[in-house]
């Protein structure tokens, strides 16, 4: 074989593409040839420097969250306008164009205004708080164990709800502390997990659908037949999610995709 | 978000700015969600969403044709070196290696200055670990392209880098 002849095979022989007759022909020219044999090392080496040079490029975060975003991507929202529209149509028939939109502003924005502010609200405390704990500025309850931690929640709220629980224990994950915050009137339980370089805050809270973000991207996932509400700031990610009259949300700065994932696959429909 | 990281890098070899590489995963994502009758569950997901986002860089972004003939010398292979050229007088040793390593945000700059139908082999088997079928299938071209472009595109890449090489080792020569 001839060392022009050998130049592509070497390259198959570098991405292990050679059939078996062709790589014991590659290997014997390979064996008498100097040449060659460095410029497969060469190769070699270079491709696991080129390979070495893509693992360090990875996708900057807002992409993912300007993806999950997209309506075109995630376009199933419960709850949307479409539902009540059925009930508008046959009103505006009734009532002068004026007179409706008249009704609109009084009854439509205020409600919309308090709405989007009382999710922001949520979620501004949930990030803050994340922040504190992060820090370690948040007072915590410590407990000798998952199930007296819970207890002991359970009693700063009189019983009238339970914190979410994940079990994260195949991660290495548990609960570490917990704590009582109050937003706008309404006790929320907050949860923190930690282990194996992770760090998760649940926070748990009366409440409806309602409370997520306006700017949350939302997932139907049809197998529970339940919405998820993902939203970030600064790098720190949450999932919200209804269960019966109780509120959660998962904050962490693991990938919201990964996240999202996880919560949608700890979690069990009401 | 399965091989987001993955789309993003060959975006970003093709589109070469990076608010543009990422209109193009976004709309990759649109893209695979309005046709994602046509994946076949147990296949390759990660081909199938390359190739959605290769087609869309090249129906909307790009308009030169995919692939100029091997015979074009798009490179002048007869000014440059590369390591078929000679071999070391001495053998070069594992020092060669650790040279190589300090190029790896190099290597990122080389990438972009080669020509395109070089650079996408590259991107795709040797970043997204892609066999030589699933490259030629992402890229609709014969797989034997595939093996050319590989073996003349890592050639080239090469040239460029021993350019540094020699910068490398002439400053350890004066120490």
């Amino acid at each position: 074989m001839k060392c022009e002849e050998a130049q592509e095979l070497v390259t198959a022989l570098v991405d292990k593409e050679l059939s078996d007759p062709e790589r014991s022909a590659v290997e014997s020219h390979l064996r008498d040839c100097p040449r060659c044999q460095w410029a497969y090392e060469q190769e070699g080496a270079l491709k696991r420097e080129i390979r070495l040079a893509g693992e360090n490029l990875r996708a900057p975060g807002s992409l993912r969250v300007r993806i999950l975003s997209d309506r075109r991507v995630f376009p199933e929202r419960v709850g949307s306008a479409q539902g009540w529209k059925d009930y508008v149509w046959p009103i505006q028939h009734i009532f002068r164009p004026a007179l409706v939109v008249a009704l609109l502003l009084i009854f439509t924005v205020p409600m919309v205004y308090w709405l989007n502010h009382r999710g922001q609200s949520i979620f501004l405390t949930a990030l803050e708080t994340y922040d504190m704990i992060l820090r370690g500025d948040l007072p915590m309850t410590k407990a000798k164990n998952t199930q007296e931690l819970k207890e002991q929640l359970i009693r700063a709220v009189d019983g009238k709800f339970a914190p979410m629980e994940y079990d994260l224990s195949s991660m290495k994950v548990r609960p570490v502390g917990g704590a009582v915050r109050e937003v706008e009137g309404r006790k929320m339980l907050v949860t923190v997990y930690e282990g194996n370089g992770l760090s998760f805050t649940c926070f748990t809270f009366l409440g409806t659908e309602k409370d997520a973000p306006k700017n949350a991207a939302v997932f139907f996932d049809r197998e529970k037949r339940m919405n998820f509400y993902a939203f970030s700031s600064g790098g720190v990610h949450a999932v919200l999610h209804r269960e019966g009259d109780v509120i959660c949300i998962l904050v962490s700065k693991m990938p919201i995709d990964a996240l999202l994932a996880l919560a949608r696959g700890k979690v069990q429909p009401s | 978000m399965a091989h987001l990281d993955h789309l993003y890098r060959v975006a970003l070899y093709l589109a070469k700015e990076p608010d543009e590489a990422q209109d193009l995963v976004q709309e990759t994502y649109v893209r695979a969600l309005a046709s994602y009758e046509q994946f076949t569950p147990g296949s390759n997901m990660k081909a199938w969403l390359t190739r959605i986002l290769h087609n869309f860089f090249f129906d909307n972004y790009h308009q030169k044709k995919r692939w100029i003939s091997v015979e074009d010398n798009s490179v002048d292979e007869e000014e440059a070196s590369d390591y078929w050229e000679k071999i070391p007088a001495e053998n070069p040793g594992p020092e060669s290696h650790i040279l190589l390593k300090e190029l790896n945000a190099k290597i990122a700059d080389v990438l972009r200055k080669i020509p395109e139908e070089f650079r996408s082999p590259i991107i795709l088997v040797d970043m997204g670990d892609f066999s030589y079928a699933e490259a030629a299938e992402i890229l609709s071209c014969p797989l034997g392209t595939i093996r050319s472009r590989l073996s003349r595109g890592r050639r080239l890449v090469y040239r460029y880098l021993k350019e540094y090489v020699d910068i490398q080792e002439k400053m350890r020569e004066k120490k």
